[in-house]
């Protein structure tokens, strides 16, 4: 699969006039995949459904990264998954943001000495916002995305950025947890 | 010259209001499920959103695609008439007009979606056409019955042919609104017959691999295509419009209806769908093309 | 409950004409445990399964590390007496000779159950085309991680690298620690209710 060509995004960029009206619309309409990979994930129905209703800040579920903004990761995280997470968040169209959910994101959580868990997310994927708990409140995750907006709107939700300028060192960093990440399964040969 | 920029206003106006009208609809929605909805200009903060991502490409078929998506149906909408006097081309507000420019759109669309490579989008637009397939036969069936009825096959016409105390299509001809209807609903891809997109099952079906820019420009052919099937049910069984302010309220209420319906609905398969639409409607179109043509009981 | 009883006895009876049980017990309605030696696994097995228990519900080992042995659990499953048998046989716990000929002849379902015991435990099966391949963990360069003598704690430190914290939440030296003080008054609060005595 060919893509466009990334250019640098620059100071500059940032602060035209044009990328600041781009801002609020993305971040009144945020799509996320609905890709829950741990046990944190029981929390987010209360937040799509009548109770805490996420709708009406704009928010919706999508079904392919290709189409999401924010990726969800909602607990632990094993090696097998780290690998698929990786995958789909390269797959994703730019501007993106990764939402860490649950203390396991954060520094381990309760599987901190546990041989096929990942301790830190930070090392892998760049994140944004982290919401801490174990599970969060269904009220802090909502309070966690109106910080996602309010992080847009200051302009300092630039983990993608961060990514592609300090791509060596995230990668040096999956394959010393992953090996490559190329998933070798019959889909994708 | 002026007839097209004309032609342009239409389609443009097709799209705000029937962007807004969907927007709404959200809310409407979330009131049924017990919850607020979104604002009224959701759908256009979500289009605008698309277009400002940066999206990646699979190559020159699934661009030229998207453009001859969105420009087959731009096409399209230019012919559609607003009331029974606005029209930006006069006289050719023919019926198989659209029938056969709307191809273009889906035959782009179509020809993008096999261009990603991906299988999900090549089941999803199978099932497309299966649908099509399905819901075109009962209404071929009696929008000829009106054809015939009437004598002209001009939308103005047919519409102008209705005006009276209550001698619209959906009353004069009950079974064939309610089977119009139906089919309406299939053309919508609304729930039940929402087989072509399917989120959940096979990750949206054609639209699984575009994201930014040509996703946003899927979304405008969406909306421009779901405003013209509403206007071309309008002018059929409902008797048109007079004046603008009578064709926003029938448009409103008919896509509010509709979207009713289809919240309260879970999705068939895409055997159930066709099986359905060869049973029942097709019965009562047949039946009522006897009645109105052979016997000639019209209300 | 009586006929069951009475069943699950009749079970215990029939083997114990047959095979030489070390030991049986009778867990509760439905399930009955029984150990024998390793020799005499597959005539065992063979056995129950022409008699009725046709399903392999799962197969396990435990590490006993004091006693310096495995031991393997088989549960069978009987469909028309709705009654669980545990077969449980012991064998070295050396790396080098922790083996058990394969069940696949008998049971074919098996065969993923031998990979997920050779991958955790070291067990190896002869017999079994493929129990050496990986099945659940990725990159892994250690022991075995069911083994009691593995450590999850050193795996995980030395793999997957942990946050640092700033050294504010850490207790500095000379101060004294706030949460020593706290403990005190919990301790004397919860004293209280007791009037003054640990209960």
């Amino acid at each position: 699969m060919k893509s466009t060509k990334f250019t640098k995004f620059t100071e500059k960029e940032a602060d035209a006039k044009w990328w600041e009206i781009g801002n609020y619309f993305r971040r009144n309409s945020i799509w996320m995949l609905m890709y829950c990979t741990g046990c944190g994930a029981i929390e987010l129905p209360p937040a799509m459904t009548s109770a805490y209703d996420m709708e009406r800040l704009g928010m919706g579920p999508m079904a392919t990264p290709r189409q999401a903004d924010v990726l969800l990761v909602t607990g632990y995280l094993s090696v097998k998954t780290l690998r698929r997470i990786i995958y789909t968040y390269e797959q994703m169209s730019e501007p993106k943001y990764v939402v860490g959910f649950g203390s396991c994101t954060i520094n381990g959580g309760v599987y901190f000495d546990s041989y096929a868990v990942i301790n830190r997310l930070d090392y892998y994927i760049p994140v944004d916002v982290y919401v801490a708990g174990c599970m969060p409140n269904t009220e802090a995750i909502l309070n966690g995305f109106v910080d996602l907006m309010g992080m847009m709107k200051n302009k300092t939700a630039n983990g993608w950025v961060k990514y592609h300028e300090n791509y060596e060192w995230y990668k040096a960093n999956q394959i010393q947890a992953v090996g490559e990440v190329h998933v070798h399964d019959e889909f994708h040969e | 010259m002026l007839n097209i920029l004309a032609g342009i206003g239409i389609a443009f106006f097709g799209f705000v209001l029937q962007t807004s009208v969907a927007g709404f609809n959200r809310k409407v929605t979330g009131r049924i499920q017990k919850r607020y909805g979104p604002v009224w200009y959701q759908e256009f903060r979500d289009i605008f959103k698309l277009f400002t991502k940066r999206s990646v490409t699979h190559g020159w078929i699934f661009d030229f695609g998207v453009i001859m998506a969105v420009g087959g149906i731009i096409g399209t909408a230019m012919f559609v008439p607003l009331t029974t006097h606005t029209l930006a081309f006069a006289g050719y507000d023919n019926f198989f007009i659209y029938v056969y420019l709307i191809a273009v759109g889906m035959l782009g669309m179509a020809m993008s979606a096999s261009g990603s490579g991906n299988p999900l989008a090549s089941i999803g637009v199978m099932r497309a056409l299966t649908t099509m397939l399905a819901y075109e036969v009962p209404f071929m069936i009696i929008a000829l019955t009106i054809i015939n009825l009437t004598g002209t096959s001009s939308l103005t016409e047919i519409a102008l042919a209705q005006q009276g105390q209550f001698n619209w299509f959906a009353i004069a001809l009950p079974l064939g609104g309610i089977v119009g209807f139906m089919s309406l609903m299939g053309m919508l891809g609304k729930k039940p017959f929402e087989t072509y997109i399917a989120p959940a099952e096979i990750a949206s079906g054609p639209m699984v691999e575009y994201g930014g820019k040509q996703l946003g420009m899927l979304l405008v052919m969406h909306e421009i295509t779901v405003f013209i099937e509403v206007t071309l049910f309008m002018f059929l069984f409902l008797g048109g419009a007079g004046s603008i302010i009578v064709f926003l309220i029938k448009y409103v209420l008919i896509y509010t209806f509709a979207n009713m319906i289809s919240s309260v609905n879970g999705r068939m398969k895409i055997d159930q769908v066709v099986l359905f639409f060869y049973k029942w409607p097709l019965i009562m179109a047949v039946t009522q093309a006897i009645i109105a043509i052979y016997i000639g009981w019209v209300i | 409950m009586m006929n069951s009883m009475n069943n699950v006895e009749e079970i215990i009876a029939a083997v114990e004409a047959n095979f030489d049980l070390l030991s049986s017990d009778v867990i509760d309605k439905y399930q009955v445990g029984l150990d024998v030696n390793k020799n005499e696994i597959h005539r065992l097995l063979i056995f129950l399964k022409t008699n009725g228990w046709i399903q392999l519900s799962y197969l396990t080992a435990v590490d006993w590390i004091e006693e310096n042995e495995f031991e393997l659990v088989y549960i069978v499953f009987n469909w028309d007496k709705a009654v669980h048998i545990q077969i449980r046989t012991r064998i070295e716990r050396d790396v080098e000779k922790a083996s058990i000929e394969t069940i696949m002849p008998i049971y074919p379902g098996c065969k993923y159950y031998e990979r997920e015991v050779h991958e955790f435990f070291g067990i190896k099966f002869p017999g079994n085309p493929d129990y050496h391949k990986q099945l659940i963990l990725e990159q892994f360069d250690d022991l075995p991680p069911l083994r009691k003598d593995f450590d999850p704690l050193a795996y995980a430190e030395r793999k997957f690298p942990k946050r640092d914290y700033p050294d504010k939440f850490t207790n500095l030296e000379g101060k004294e620690s706030e949460q020593a003080k706290r403990d005190v008054t919990h301790e004397r609060v919860s004293k209280l209710r007791t009037g003054g005595t640990k209960k």
